[in-house]
Formats: structure tokens, C-alpha cells, sequence
């Protein structure tokens, strides 16, 4: 007698079964592995993070502290060279002070970034020690940031500098009636600033030879260039400023003034 | 009964207490030397004189007259910080109660003028007597310009030559003196140049001034303008700047003095204006920069339009030169930029004027009258100055 539709269906789910293995138990295997990655992987970052922390916390607290100090140094230090009048004193003791500051405002604002920095070693001191030399921390990153800050403080002088020596170029050349005042500015501003950029990018440590041979490129070119339009360029126009310059010192009396009322027809005295 | 003297042996004490004056003389030509001497002793008694020379003349070259030596000082075209300072040592150390300071070239002065100078201060009734030099119009430019009207409205004093190299004073005016240019003389900078105005009127001294004619001023050492403004004209602000705390209050002006006939009349000074103009234009086209963080904008809309005049009709407003100059002293005491980049930008603005006043001149004009009018323009917008001063954020260009 035939076997029952029942019976053949069952016989033809378990053969089935053992053919096509039930699905659900490996789907959540390669989850359960993906899961597992991800938290490795988040449990490293995590890691590292709470290896560096720490450090970037005590570099913080470092220069917030040293800036409070620096605040509280440079405000008693106003407060203390008003009352001895430091700046009469110092105008009394040097004829011309010619910074654009006062001597009070100059040490105290010294003062404060004097604090910031040593904040900003102490910080960077506290970080090195914070991490663990084991791990994984790139270390090169540290000098980096030291190097990083020095360039800074190389841009900001060369760029102060720069603006200074344009402006006593351009004062100085208006004053001997050069027409190409500006043009020479300029040129002693970009000259400056080429080379502070030179200077950044060496701290940097980017480019390497390849900005050294760009720089010296660059501002040979520079000076070159001056060199070619101040010589022969403004060739008639130096001239004229030097006969010029020659005339005026002929006409300047040698001897003392002759009294008034010769009439005679005299250069001009200022004094 | 007529008695002896019972101490006639002893030396009878000295009847001699001090000097009626001091005369401290810089170096001297021989013939300017003895002219001078000549002259001094027809004033005083030789046995009242006391000479101070820097000759190295020996004692009893000119005896009667004591002649001592004096420190030698690198005295030029005004008297130095130790020049004033010696003067009040010796005058103390020989106990002279009046002083006649004279600088180079003094022989020039006329008798006059020394007499003039001399009986000032010998009789009491001043503590600095100033000459009034009867200069052309194109001679002692800064001091038109810049030295007597500034001088005139902030210490109400008409007179003329504030740096003049010639002098008398009292004893109290040369301790003064000295005390001021010690200051210097102890930093090493003993050719430090002196105020004696400002200081006399703060010291509350009396001070005069007399008619001495012509006179054959010496020159600097470097008669160059961009360095002479810069030199005289800075001494001059840092003096203002340290007397900050007299000049702010008002004060009358004494009664104008009776003017001098004009001079004679400058010639052939179109290629100086020509080239001043010129030089004004190019600095206005290169330095509205530097101007702009001094000058507020209406100064420099009147710059605009003088930059477009002509050089024949070429003038700058006595009222715009008054705010220029203000302008920049406010800017030297704030440090608006710095005071050396400050004072160089002054120049091409300062011979710009000198330009105007060439034009004057040459048309006719008394150049007298033309300083006086400058003059009364500083002493007209005193009150700006002094608003700006103690206000200075109220207006920032």
C-alpha cells in the first residue's frame, strides 16, 4: 500500500533539511561578526582617545592657568610701574621712545605672553608625559606642533617687520622725491615676506630642498629685477634725483648766513 | 686817643661776593673773542665779569677780566642740555648772579644787542631775555612754521625765537635750566636740545624779549630738512608732552609787539616752490595711507584740493596747517604710528607750507604778518588740541 501525503511531505522536509541547512543560526554569526569588528574597533579608537586625553586636558588646563596667571601678572604690573610712573621715568631717561607702545603697556603685554608660553611649554611638557610611548600615538606629532608654533611666531615678526621696513622705504623715498617710492616699497615688503615664508615652511618642515631652490629662485628674481628696473629702467630718473641731490648740496651755504638786506638771492634756511 | 689795630697782621677778609655776570662764550675766532670782551667790559665792571670761554684762553690773558676756562660742549645752531648745565655750575661755583649765554658766530651780534641782553638780567627785573633777530624771509623756516606758533599758543608768550642760541638769564632761570638738562647730561646725552621757554613759564619766571638786529646764525651739522625737523621738531613735542599738565589751562597772551619793516624780499624762489609742490604731490599720492591713520578726513579733503593747485598760486590755509600740526602731536603722543615714520611724514607737509609762504613773499606780502596770521590760527584751535588730548578716542581716524 502507497505511503500517505503526509507522511511523504515530512519525508521530503527532512531530506530538504539536510540538503539546504536551516538559515537563521549563520545569518546571525556574520552579524554577530561584524559586530564584534565594530566594537574592536570602536574600543581602539576609544583607547587611543582615553590614552590622549588626558594629555590634551593637561595641555589645556596648563595654558588656561598660565594665561590666567599672565592676565593677573600683566594687570598688576600696569598697575604697579603707573604708580612709580615708569614712563615718565623712561621718557626722562631715553629722549625717544619710538615703539608705538608705552613702555608700561610693552611690559605688561610682555609679561602676559610670556605666561602664555611658558603655558603653552608646560602643556605640551604635560602632554608628552601624559601617553603611554606604547601605544600607537604618532610621537612625531609633538616636535610638529612645537615647530608649528615657532612658525607662527616667525609669520607674525616677519610680517610686522615687513610692514615697518615698507613703510620707512616709502617715507624715505618720498622724501628724496623718488618717483618709483612705492614700486621700492613694495619690493622691500615682498622681499621680506618671501623670506618669512621661506623661514615657515622650513619650520614646517614642508617641501624641503624644493622650497629652498623656490626661495633662492624667487628672490634672486626679486632683487634682480629691482636691480634691472632701478639701473637701467629708471635710469634717467636716478639721474635727475642725483643732480638733484648734487644741486642742493652746491646751493647749501658752507659759511655761516650772510645778515639780511643784501638782497642777494639765497637758498632757504630752515633753521 | 687813637688805638692800633691789634689784628693788622691778619689778612683783611675779601670784599668780593660773586659775579654781577657770567658771560659763557662758546668757541671763538680771536678778533670775535676780544670784540666781545671789549664790549662786555663797557657794560660791567671788569671786577663784576666773570668770562667763561671754551678758547682755552689762560688766566691773565685779559686781566683784569677773569677769564676761566669752560667745559667744551659741541655746541652748533642751539644751545645744548650741557651747555645749560655748566653754565649753572660755574655760575654757582663762582657765584655770578646773572648769565649771558652766547652761541657761534656771536661776534655778529651789535652792541646793542648785548647791552640789551645783559641789562635784563643785571638788574633783576628778569629771568630770561630772549633776542628778536631780524632774519630774511627764506632764513629760520621751522621756527615760523612750527617752533613759535606752537610755543605762542600753548604757553601764551609771543616770543619769537623759542630755540634762539643767545641768551640771558638768572641765576634761578639757569638752575632751571639745568635741573631739566640734567635729565639728559646723566644718560650721555648731553647735545640734548632744551626749552628754556616752556620752562620758564612753568617755573613761573619772567621772561622778555629784545630787538638784536641781525645776526649770522650758525647752521647744524646737518642741514638737512629730514633731519633737522625731525631732530627739533620731536624735542619740541616730547617737551609738550611732558608739560601737558600747565598748558591745557587757558591763559592770556601778552599784547603784540610792535612789528619790524619787512624784510627784503626773497628772489628767485619759483624753482624752489616748483619743486616743493611737486614733492607735496608726490607724497600725497604715496602717503595718504600714513596720513589717513593721522590727519581726520576734512584735513586731508583740504590736502585733496591744494594738491590740485598751482604752483604760482600754491598756499596752504593757515587754519589747515594749525590741525596738521596738532594732528600730528596728538599722533606723537598716542604713538598712532611710529614717531620716526610720523616725523618723516611731516616733511613733504611742512615744505608745502614753506612753498605757500615763498608765495607770499615773492608777491608782496609781509612774511611777518603771514607767521603772525599762522600764529593766531594755532592759538585759534588751541581748544581743539586740547580736546583731542584728553579725549583722544572720542575721534579716531
Amino acid at each position: 500500500m502507497p505511503a500517505s501525503p503526509l507522511v511523504s511531505v515530512r519525508l521530503l522536509q527532512s531530506r530538504l533539511a539536510e540538503v539546504n541547512p536551516p538559515v537563521y543560526p549563520d545569518n546571525a554569526s556574520v552579524l554577530h561578526h561584524m559586530s564584534d569588528a565594530l566594537h574592536n574597533s570602536f574600543y581602539r579608537v576609544l583607547s587611543l582617545l582615553i590614552a590622549v586625553l588626558p594629555g590634551i586636558l593637561a595641555f589645556f588646563v596648563a595654558v588656561l592657568i598660565f594665561t590666567a596667571l599672565g592676565m593677573g601678572i600683566s594687570a598688576v604690573l600696569r598697575r604697579a610701574l603707573g604708580w612709580v610712573r615708569f614712563d615718565e621715568r623712561i621718557a626722562r631717561n631715553v629722549a625717544a621712545w619710538a615703539p608705538s607702545s608705552s613702555p608700561t603697556e610693552l611690559f605688561a603685554r610682555a609679561s602676559f605672553w610670556g605666561c602664555v608660553l611658558m603655558g603653552l611649554v608646560i602643556g605640551v611638557s604635560a602632554f608628552d608625559a601624559s601617553y603611554d610611548a606604547e601605544t600607537n600615538v604618532p610621537v612625531r606629532l609633538l616636535p610638529y606642533v612645537t615647530h608649528a608654533i615657532a612658525a607662527l611666531i616667525v609669520l607674525l615678526v616677519g610680517t610686522v617687520v615687513a610692514r615697518f621696513l615698507a613703510r620707512s622705504v616709502l617715507i624715505s623715498a618720498v622724501n628724496a622725491q623718488l618717483q618709483y617710492a612705492r614700486f621700492l616699497s613694495l619690493g622691500v615688503k615682498w622681499l621680506v615676506l618671501v623670506l618669512t615664508a621661506a623661514m615657515v615652511l622650513d619650520h614646517l618642515e614642508i617641501g624641503g630642498t624644493v622650497v629652498e631652490l623656490a626661495f633662492g629662485i624667487l628672490f634672486g628674481g626679486i632683487v634682480l629685477t629691482l636691480s634691472l628696473a632701478v639701473g637701467l629702467g629708471s635710469r634717467d630718473l636716478v639721474t635727475r634725483s642725483l643732480e638733484r641731490g648734487v644741486e642742493r648740496a652746491g646751493d647749501r651755504p658752507a659759511v655761516p648766513h650772510v645778515p639780511s638786506g643784501t638782497g642777494s638771492s639765497e637758498s632757504l634756511r630752515h633753521f | 686817643m687813637a688805638t692800633a689795630d691789634p689784628i693788622s697782621d691778619l689778612p683783611r677778609p675779601s670784599a668780593r661776593t660773586g659775579y654781577a655776570l657770567m658771560a659763557l662764550l662758546p668757541p671763538l675766532a680771536q678778533d670775535q673773542l676780544e670784540s666781545i670782551l671789549s664790549r662786555l667790559t663797557g657794560m660791567v665792571a671788569p671786577e663784576e665779569l666773570l668770562v667763561a670761554s671754551q678758547n682755552g684762553v689762560s688766566a691773565e690773558a685779559y686781566s683784569p677780566l677773569t677769564v676761566v676756562d669752560a667745559p667744551a660742549t659741541r655746541i652748533s645752531f642751539t644751545q645744548t642740555a650741557a651747555d645749560y648745565v655748566n653754565a649753572a655750575e660755574l655760575a654757582r661755583k663762582y657765584d655770578a648772579r646773572a648769565i649771558l649765554m652766547l652761541g657761534p658766530d656771536a661776534g655778529s651780534l651789535s652792541s646793542t644787542a648785548l647791552h640789551n641782553l645783559v641789562a635784563a638780567v643785571l638788574d633783576g627785573s628778569t629771568d630770561l631775555a630772549l633776542p628778536f633777530y631780524d632774519l630774511p624771509p627764506n632764513a629760520g623756516l621751522i621756527n615760523s612754521a612750527i617752533l613759535y606758533p606752537v610755543t605762542r599758543a600753548l604757553f601764551a608768550t609771543r616770543a619769537r625765537f623759542p630755540l634762539a642760541i643767545d641768551m640771558g638769564l638768572s641765576r634761578r632761570m639757569a638752575d632751571r635750566m639745568a635741573a631739566a638738562g640734567q635729565r639728559f647730561t646723566g644718560i650721555g646725552q648731553d647735545d640734548a636740545i632744551l626749552w628754556p621757554i616752556p620752562e620758564a613759564v612753568v617755573a613761573d619766571c619772567s621772561l622778555a624779549e629784545f630787538e638784536v638786529g641781525s645776526r649770522a646764525l650758525p647752521q647744524p651739522p646737518d642741514p638737512d630738512i629730514r633731519t633737522l625737523l625731525g631732530l627739533v621738531t620731536g624735542s619740541l613735542f616730547s617737551d609738550v608732552e611732558a608739560k601737558a599738565a600747565y598748558w591745557q589751562r587757558p591763559r592770556r597772551l601778552p599784547p603784540a609787539r610792535v612789528s619790524l619793516p619787512a624784510a627784503t624780499r626773497y628772489t628767485d624762489g619759483s624753482s624752489d616752490v616748483g619743486s616743493m609742490v611737486e614733492g607735496f604731490r608726490l607724497a600725497f599720492n604715496n602717503l595718504q595711507e600714513i596720513w589717513s591713520l593721522v590727519l581726520p578726513p576734512h584735513t586731508l579733503l583740504g590736502l585733496k584740493r591744494l594738491s590740485a593747485t598751482e604752483p604760482a598760486s600754491f598756499r596752504m590755509p593757515e587754519n589747515l596747517w594749525a590741525r596738521i600740526v596738532y594732528d600730528c602731536l596728538i599722533a606723537y603722543r598716542l604713538r598712532t604710528i611710529n614717531r620716526g615714520h610720523l616725523l618723516g611724514a611731516l616733511i613733504p607737509l611742512y615744505l608745502a607750507w614753506v612753498a605757500g609762504h615763498i608765495n607770499i613773499t615773492n608777491s608782496g606780502g609781509d612774511p611777518e604778518r603771514h607767521v603772525e596770521a599762522v600764529a593766531a590760527a594755532f592759538d585759534a584751535d588751541k581748544p581743539y588740541l586740547v580736546s583731542r588730548w584728553r579725549w583722544p578716542d572720542r575721534f579716531n581716524p
